[in-house]
């Protein structure tokens, strides 16, 4: 059993767990308070709390090492009887760690990165504002509570992806006069930032709804609360309410995480400053919904033991991660936006986490495709902030979004290069040295292994995204740097500008990155297996989840020894010849340049259809505004028009004119003719005499 | 100490002439500074009486109509207080925008005279400052006046003083539509007072239903049993359109675009903050606490109606121009929220409908002063003529931007404490009551937040993003009679927002009472 330590009352023991988020909202606090003396001073206190808050969060990994937790409450709304508390276990510990490092350096690159802009107040109070809501997610212990982080981002992302609010042409993201189903493709900050926000409130009024079934039947938001006393499960699961409420939290983390088919936001959001998107994809924001799930998945899967089947919820998951990474991977394959396509390429790799997740839940072995999700969520967090880093200098550098801008560029910035390289081949999944490998290479495994029905289309679904996100990464890296100088970067040069090499406040972060992404791969499986264990004894301790040892020890057994003992042959060798495909395609088109890529679409009518329906995006994004933007305006155009201004306003009307009418009836007896007045007063005592006769 | 409420209810209204005549002698800022400082020292003493629990005060009345109470309860003290806090730091932002506003009618009416006379009188600038002294005197009176006809009502103790403090915050509001407004002010004036006493008779013939078959107008002493069914439902219908029109429900609602079209601004914000608010408060005193069973009967219907006004005017506010009239819209949908509350019948949603009343006022009154700070610097109302002005505007663009969150619902504001705990309640009843249709209503009602989100946003997005059209260059900050209270308003939405307990604690107890939770 767990070592929990529970207290009521701020308790000093739980001082690290409450300052890991709290100290980024000081710093929010405090920054334009700062700034008042000096804007440049304000890059050193975000840092320094950045790095505070960070220090905070590895104080408690021994926690996570030792299967322990820390659990403090504090009064809230007590008139409700709601407490607010931190819950750091293994899980919360871990990915505190993840996201506060991370964004450490994500802070350390953005003093190079926003040098000089006059904004920089707001955008430091706005990314330490971030970073507090995601670790509050993090760390909380109840749903309420985790909803204030959860708007939280939601709110930061909104502020950051319109910071540069003034939608000058540069900020804009997507082909200018571009246009698909006749709406353009083509969007400013501030358009983008609502987008965003709204689009995650649609997941967010669906994980309201779920939180409020389960506090209706619970009494409790709590984590822990719920998990002690599962009786509201079972009575919810009596009146087929589970099942829906599981489905609609799973709505709040569809939103959050860009999922399908609340996907289209995570694109525009590339408006923001490359810092933001960096932090987005890598630390917070997106990865707020795997944590969700992470959270609430051992929680439902452990219901089985009260003889609650919680598989259709597990499908959702699985599938919609799966078509998610299936539907991302293609458009990313297409798109001549950098930061484009890394951000398909986060929602796609995001997907695989969710499939992980879900498939966990559908086999014998939760731990495995649990730890698998979790794992892949760690080095994503590390190369893709690298890579998007690394893609900020070379805007920062070229002056483009646009691919086909650079080019030639592997000369002039050999350090960003050189780690681009690295973080891509970990995104790519290359074999045996990125953790990248070994964290696709899990989830293949535990895809293959669960022995579900959906097991082999989900299995094939995710084979042939890691063929294409080898493809697009090859791709990128290709554009970028190999071949010619395009025409843009000449010109440039023509007026006397020369590509250099970045500021090291910038090459620094996203290279310690790069190379922890290396690092860590070499001893990757360790390192897997590490986790492994702290999840086998957490899920076993804290929801009652036994692994399952005899299937662990036949898999030990494995016909591959040494060095790869107890990895799933099947997923090796589907992993290796994903990226074996993948790559070599990427090298034809890109790198070697065997093949012109724009000729070869160009070629086949088939190839053509297929591309450009993945650059309009599978039409997805334009029937989306066709369905919820423009056609909702126009029904309330007609509707204020028609009903609003005839129909309602008519109201108005019959009273006025009865009104005007009246007392133009009134006036009319006011003649002023004396005789005319005579004659009436004449007629009322006459009938007023026979009134009184009769 | 004693009369502590009858000085908070009638001080302003017996000072008023004072307002009047420090600003006909000494000119704006005295008037303002006197209203200020009485409205605080008012404020000050009732929230200081809410600390020791329910509070009451009894005062012999007329035979007739039963003795004159003020009461301050977990009902009445939050919209009590939100009342007066509201009303006084109006006063502040009043003073810069009503010179603004009187002195461009007084140079209307002298150009109008130029012309009719043929452009040869001289205009003094004296005559100016007397124009501006003796007009924003009476404005101020008129204020007091109306900030104490919206305590009266909340704190009152019986039907007939309910009516008389409802009517009398009428007529205030009324001239200051009349004398101050824009465009068709009179008429508009009119409309304003003929719809709202129509409301206000049609509750009226509810009370005198009431009164007379139970043989008293004191709240305490009327039972509902004591009354023949048939007229008990009457009653209840009366009350309900009486105080739906003053709510501006849906399809009684066309006055108010009207009224907030042509008022000036910070009788829209008072109107909005605090008016509004007052029909919110009949509905928990009349209806749940004096019917309760009709109520049982009518909450469903009223569920419905207040989605139905949420969701209506939430889309007729994403195709407003001007940013009033968007805000008029809005200030419906916002109504609709709290009586889709008021329907919710269970303990929580109650007391979400309370405290969204609370919310709403915040974000509703810095929104206008939004609306006002603009109207003063930039002086137009059209959205599509703005944009880009976050940058010339910092501290109103974030101050709205509070604003803005608390009506959406987002944390760490308060409408988002409101929010919640409304539509939970919501929620509760429906699957207590194995409920179809209020699960469905709990579903739209949570769509029609996407609805105000978008208007929100896309408001804030062309009012203060985007390019800065290139007549407003030269756009300064509004001074700090704006700012200030905007400040202070804004830090308030979001200490509630985090601590609710400093209304729920009064408000949630009180209902469950009421609901016998």
């Amino acid at each position: 059993m767990a070592v929990g330590s529970f207290e009521f009352g701020l308790s000093a023991n739980a001082l690290n767990a409450w300052a890991v988020w709290i100290l980024p909202f000081v710093a929010a606090v405090v920054i334009p308070g700062v700034a008042k003396f000096s804007k440049k001073a304000t890059n050193g206190v975000a840092v320094a709390f950045a790095l505070a808050s960070a220090i905070s969060a590895t104080t408690l990994l021994p926690l996570a090492l030792g299967n322990n937790e820390i659990h403090n409450q504090i009064p809230w709304i007590s008139s409700i009887g709601l407490k607010a508390g931190v819950l750091a276990d293994p899980l919360a510990a871990l990915m505190s760690n993840v996201v506060a490092w991370v964004s450490f350096l994500i802070f350390v690159y953005s003093t190079g990165y926003m040098k000089g802009d006059k904004d920089i107040t707001r955008f430091w109070f706005w990314m330490a504002f971030f970073v507090g809501s995601m670790q509050l997610i993090v760390l909380s212990d109840n749903f309420l509570q985790l909803f204030f982080g959860w708007e939280g981002v939601g709110l930061a992302s909104y502020a950051l992806v319109g910071f540069w609010y003034k939608d000058k042409k540069k900020d804009h993201v997507g082909i200018e006069g571009r246009r698909v189903l006749g709406l353009v493709d083509y969007y400013s900050p501030t358009h983008s930032g609502i987008k965003a926000f709204i689009m995650t409130k649609v997941g967010d009024i669906m994980m309201l709804a779920g939180m409020f079934l389960i506090f209706a039947f619970a009494g409790t938001f709590g984590f822990r609360e719920l998990t002690e006393n599962t009786a509201w499960a079972t009575t919810m699961s009596a009146q087929h309410l589970l099942i829906p409420a599981a489905v609609l939290l799973f709505g709040g983390a569809i939103g959050k995480s860009a999922q399908f088919p609340l996907n289209e936001w995570l694109l525009e959001a590339m408006t923001g400053p490359t810092a933001v998107s960096a932090l987005i994809h890598a630390a917070t924001m997106v990865k707020a919904g795997v944590f969700l799930v992470a959270r609430l998945a051992p929680l439902f899967f452990a219901l089985a033991a009260i003889g609650i089947n919680m598989d259709q919820f597990f499908e959702v998951v699985a599938w919609v991660g799966a078509i998610t990474a299936f539907l991302l991977a293609t458009q990313g394959m297409v798109h001549p936006e950098i930061k484009k396509v890394l951000a398909y390429s986060t929602g796609s790799q995001i997907g695989y986490m969710m499939m992980a997740l879900g498939v966990a839940g559908l086999s014998r072995q939760f731990v495995d495709g649990y730890t698998a999700g979790f794992f892949h969520l760690i080095s994503h967090a590390m190369f893709k902030a690298s890579l998007f880093m690394a893609a900020g200098s070379l805007l920062h550098i070229v002056g483009s979004r646009f691919m086909t801008d650079m080019g030639g560029l592997r000369k002039y910035m050999k350090k960003t290069y050189a780690f681009m390289w690295a973080a891509g081949l970990g995104l790519m999944g290359a074999p045996f040295i990125t953790t990248g490998f070994w964290s696709k290479d899990a989830i293949f495994a535990a895809v293959y292994e669960s022995g579900n029905t959906w097991a082999l289309p989900i299995f094939v679904l995710a084979l042939i995204t890691a063929v294409m996100t080898t493809f697009y990464t090859t791709r990128m890296i290709g554009m970028v740097f190999f071949g010619n100088k395009s025409k843009h970067v000449e010109e440039m040069e023509k007026e006397g500008y020369h590509i250099h090499e970045a500021s090291p406040s910038m090459w620094i972060p996203y290279g310690i990155l790069a190379v922890l992404t290396i690092g860590i791969g070499v001893v990757g499986l360790a390192f897997e297996h590490q986790i492994h264990d702290i999840f086998t004894e957490y899920l076993a301790s804290a929801f009652g989840i036994k692994s399952d040892m005899a299937n662990v020890a036949k898999e030990s057994q494995s016909v591959l020894g040494g060095f790869l003992e107890g990895v799933n042959p099947v997923a090796l060798v589907s992993s290796l010849s994903a990226f074996a495909i993948g790559f070599g395609l990427g090298y034809i088109f890109y790198i070697g340049r065997f093949v012109d890529s724009t000729k070869f679409v160009n070629s086949n009518i088939f190839f053509y259809a297929i591309h450009k329906f993945f650059l309009n995006r599978w039409y997805l994004n334009a029937l989306i505004y066709w369905g919820f933007v423009v056609a909702p305006l126009y029904f309330a155009r007609g509707v204020y028009r028609y009903f609003e201004n005839i129909v309602i306003e008519g109201f108005n009307l019959v009273p006025e004119k009865t009104m005007a009418g009246g007392a133009r009836i009134m006036q009319a007896t006011q003649t002023g003719i004396s005789q005319s007045y005579l004659y009436v007063f004449g007629a009322g005592i006459l009938i007023v005499v026979l009134l009184l006769l009769i | 100490m004693q009369f502590i409420l009858l000085q908070a209810v009638f001080l302003p209204l017996l000072l008023s002439p004072v307002a009047y005549l420090l600003g006909k002698k000494f000119g704006p800022n005295m008037s303002a500074w006197f209203s200020f400082g009485l409205l605080l020292y008012c404020t000050t003493i009732m929230i200081t009486s809410v600390f020791s629990g329910t509070y009451e005060e009894h005062y012999r009345w007329t035979q007739l109509f039963g003795e004159f109470g003020l009461l301050l309860d977990g009902l009445a003290s939050p919209f009590a207080i939100i009342i007066y806090v509201v009303s006084t730091v109006m006063v502040l932002f009043s003073k810069p925008y009503m010179i603004a506003k009187i002195t461009l009618q007084f140079e209307e009416r002298a150009n109008s005279q130029k012309q009719l006379i043929g452009g040869g009188t001289m205009i003094e600038s004296s005559s100016l400052k007397n124009y501006v002294n003796n007009q924003i005197g009476a404005y101020f009176a008129l204020f007091l006046v109306m900030a104490m006809g919206m305590l009266g009502t909340v704190l009152a103790t019986n039907l007939i003083e309910f009516y008389v403090f409802f009517e009398v915050m009428l007529i205030p509001a009324f001239f200051m539509i009349a004398f101050w407004g824009y465009e068709a002010k009179r008429r508009v004036a009119l409309l304003f007072f003929f719809w709202t006493h129509v409301g206000a008779v049609i509750l009226l013939l509810g009370f005198l239903a009431i009164g007379l078959n139970a043989g008293s107008f004191n709240f305490a002493d009327i039972k509902e049993h004591g009354i023949p069914q048939n007229i008990l439902a009457l009653a209840a219908v009366g009350i309900i359109i009486g105080l739906g029109v003053k709510m501006a429900a849906f399809v009684v609602h066309i006055w108010l675009p009207h009224v907030y079209r042509a008022a000036p601004t910070p009788l829209n914000a008072l109107s909005s903050g605090a008016m509004l608010g007052v029909g919110a408060y009949g509905f928990f005193r009349l209806l749940i606490m004096l019917l309760p069973g009709e109520y049982s009967h009518f909450a469903l219907f009223l569920n419905l109606w207040g989605l139905a006004t949420m969701m209506y005017g939430g889309i007729m506010a994403l195709v407003q121009d001007d940013i009033r009239k968007l805000f008029a819209y809005s200030s419906i949908s916002q109504m609709g929220y709290i009586i889709f509350g008021i329907g919710s019948a269970s303990a929580l949603g109650l007391s979400g409908a309370e405290m969204m009343f609370v919310s709403h006022s915040l974000g509703k009154v810095l929104l206008f002063m939004m609306v006002g700070a603009i109207v003063l610097q930039v002086g137009t109302r059209s959205i599509t003529k703005m944009g880009g002005l976050a940058g010339k505007m910092p501290i109103t663009a974030v101050c709205a931007m509070i604003g803005a969150l608390t009506i959406m619902g987002v944390p760490p504001t308060s409408g988002f404490m409101a929010e919640w705990t409304m539509f939970y309640g919501v929620l509760q009843t429906a699957i207590q009551q194995g409920s179809t249709i209020r699960m469905i209503a709990f579903g739209l009602g949570l769509v029609a937040t996407v609805i105000t989100m978008a208007y929100v946003l896309w408001m804030i997005k062309r009012v203060f993003f985007g390019k800065l059209p290139e007549n407003l260059e030269n756009t300064k900050e509004a001074n700090w009679y704006v700012t200030g209270p905007m400040m202070v308003l804004a830090g308030f939405t979001v200490v509630i927002g985090i601590y609710p307990d400093i209304f729920f604690n009064q408000i949630v107890p009180f209902m469950k009472g009421l609901v016998g939770v």
